[in-house]
């Protein structure tokens, strides 16, 4: 299978290991990614007049004939978004007439969704299988919504993508929640108080880790979970993994393969964690 | 109210009806958008204030207030309005509104850093962005430290900013289309 990858602004800083997992997890499973050329940004949730953001998923999309892939929540919506909107005969023509390469149409998929519909059940390449590991999925807003491939409120696929690296799904209530991460430069005590309630309901429903799908949830749960800890007073202490990091450690990827050096929340122990139970089975 | 008053503030609800749609007419407000809202404690006027705002006209309460700024884009509010309105579209539309007509402010001046950055560059360096927005409001920088530092250290944030060949088109798109 070959895509177009669209990395996303944030794969080149706060999201680097992001950007790396994918590129390595896709390698593994045998998904061809040609990075689309010269993109743009998308705008993330910054650009607040809709035809402007219209037209920045537009040119991207414009550069391939071929699906578009991205890892990120927050450009896979604004794309998504995007590509609802242009179907309006009207919208089209306004946004075509400012850009060089014209939009006629794009599929557009996230990673999670790509990597599931790789991995078979009991996948031979599943050569870690995280038996016994309690994963909280979150999914934070964008995957979901407005206009996503799944319930925007209730969704499964990151749970499924858990049960078929033979890890134990943990529920959480505030799992399609908002992280606060898009206010948090201006408005940073309301952020605060979003994304720690996240990590306190994981700790209290005994994840081992966090998942997620975004950089900027996983900016807030992960960067920013000491200076979290220390301002809320309470030790949380939960690695949060890319989900593309978490399907690389049970494909037996390497931590310098998929970046989790950069991790700031160590997940090391987690990974030995793993082995050690798959020794102690056989 | 003056004659003159009244005419730009219906002009003002036209503007807001045509970027975030018009089914905002039918608003019934039960408030669903409030309780779904991740910072609505926060909020005065509510969401759902906010759209009886504009639906009356109500230009200066509904451009200034913290309520536009504390939105997280989350989108529940869209996706649950039992009308088909979508909320955080008219957070959008009343920002853009407040970015056109200068509306100043520590939120207003991290959008417009944002946007900047898209088109002179075509992506955004959160280094680059970031100092710039602590040139303004020094005093997030206090709050901002830890991160900071911490993302530094893991080497995941550095000054160099990525120029695209088409930023010519990507500044005709943030230009034009804004129109």
């Amino acid at each position: 299978m070959k895509l177009a990858y669209y990395p996303g602004c944030v794969s080149l800083s706060t999201g680097k290991e992001m950007d790396v997992s994918t590129r390595a997890v896709c390698a593994a499973l045998g998904i061809e990614l040609e990075e689309l050329s010269d993109w743009n940004c998308c705008g993330a949730t910054h650009v607040s007049n809709e035809l402007v953001a219209t037209g920045l998923s537009a040119r991207n999309m414009a550069q391939t004939e071929l699906p578009i892939m991205t890892p990120c929540s927050i450009c896979y919506s604004n794309l998504r978004s995007a590509v609802r909107r242009l179907e309006d005969g009207e919208v089209r023509e306004r946004v075509n007439a400012v850009l060089e390469k014209k939009y006629s149409g794009a599929a557009i998929r996230h990673a999670l969704d790509v990597i599931l519909e790789s991995l078979e059940k009991k996948d031979e390449r599943i050569v870690l299988p995280l038996k016994e590991m309690k994963v909280a999925a979150y999914y934070g807003c964008l995957l979901t919504r407005p206009v996503g491939q799944y319930s925007p409120q209730f969704p499964t696929i990151l749970e499924e993508l858990i049960k078929r690296l033979e890890a134990e799904p943990v529920e959480l209530r505030h799992k399609t929640s908002c992280c606060g991460g898009p206010i948090f430069m201006p408005r940073e005590d309301a952020a605060d108080d979003i994304a720690f309630a996240i990590l306190a309901e994981a700790k209290e429903a005994g994840a081992e880790v966090i998942v997620t799908v975004c950089p900027l949830c996983h900016l807030m749960l992960d960067a920013k979970q000491k200076a979290l800890e220390d301002k809320k007073g309470q030790k949380i202490g939960i690695p949060v993994l890319y989900v593309t990091q978490l399907v690389g450690i049970a494909l037996g990827l390497s931590p310098e393969e998929l970046g989790l050096e950069m991790n700031s929340v160590s997940p090391m122990a987690m990974v030995e964690r793993a082995y050690e139970r798959m020794a102690a089975r056989s | 109210m003056s004659t003159a008053t009244a005419a730009k503030d219906v002009e003002f609800k036209q503007e807001v009806l045509r970027l975030a749609g018009p089914e905002m007419l039918t608003c019934i407000q039960c408030g669903t958008c409030s309780a779904s809202c991740p910072t609505a404690h926060l909020m005065n006027p509510s969401i759902r204030k906010l759209v009886k705002l504009c639906l009356e006209g109500r230009k200066e309460e509904a451009l200034h207030n913290e309520t536009l700024w504390l939105c997280t884009s989350c989108l529940l509010c869209t996706v649950r309005c039992p009308r088909g309105i979508r909320p955080k579209a008219v957070v959008s539309a009343l920002k853009d509104i407040a970015e056109r007509e200068s509306v100043r402010g520590r939120d207003a001046s991290y959008e417009e850093f944002f946007l900047k950055q898209i088109k002179n560059y075509g992506r955004i360096a959160e280094l680059p962005l970031t100092a710039e927005f602590l040139l303004v409001y020094p005093q997030a920088a206090v709050q901002s430290m830890q991160m900071g530092l911490e993302l530094i250290s893991k080497g995941k944030i550095g000054a160099r900013v990525d120029r695209i060949e088409g930023r010519d088109e990507v500044k005709r798109i943030v230009e034009k289309l804004r129109e």
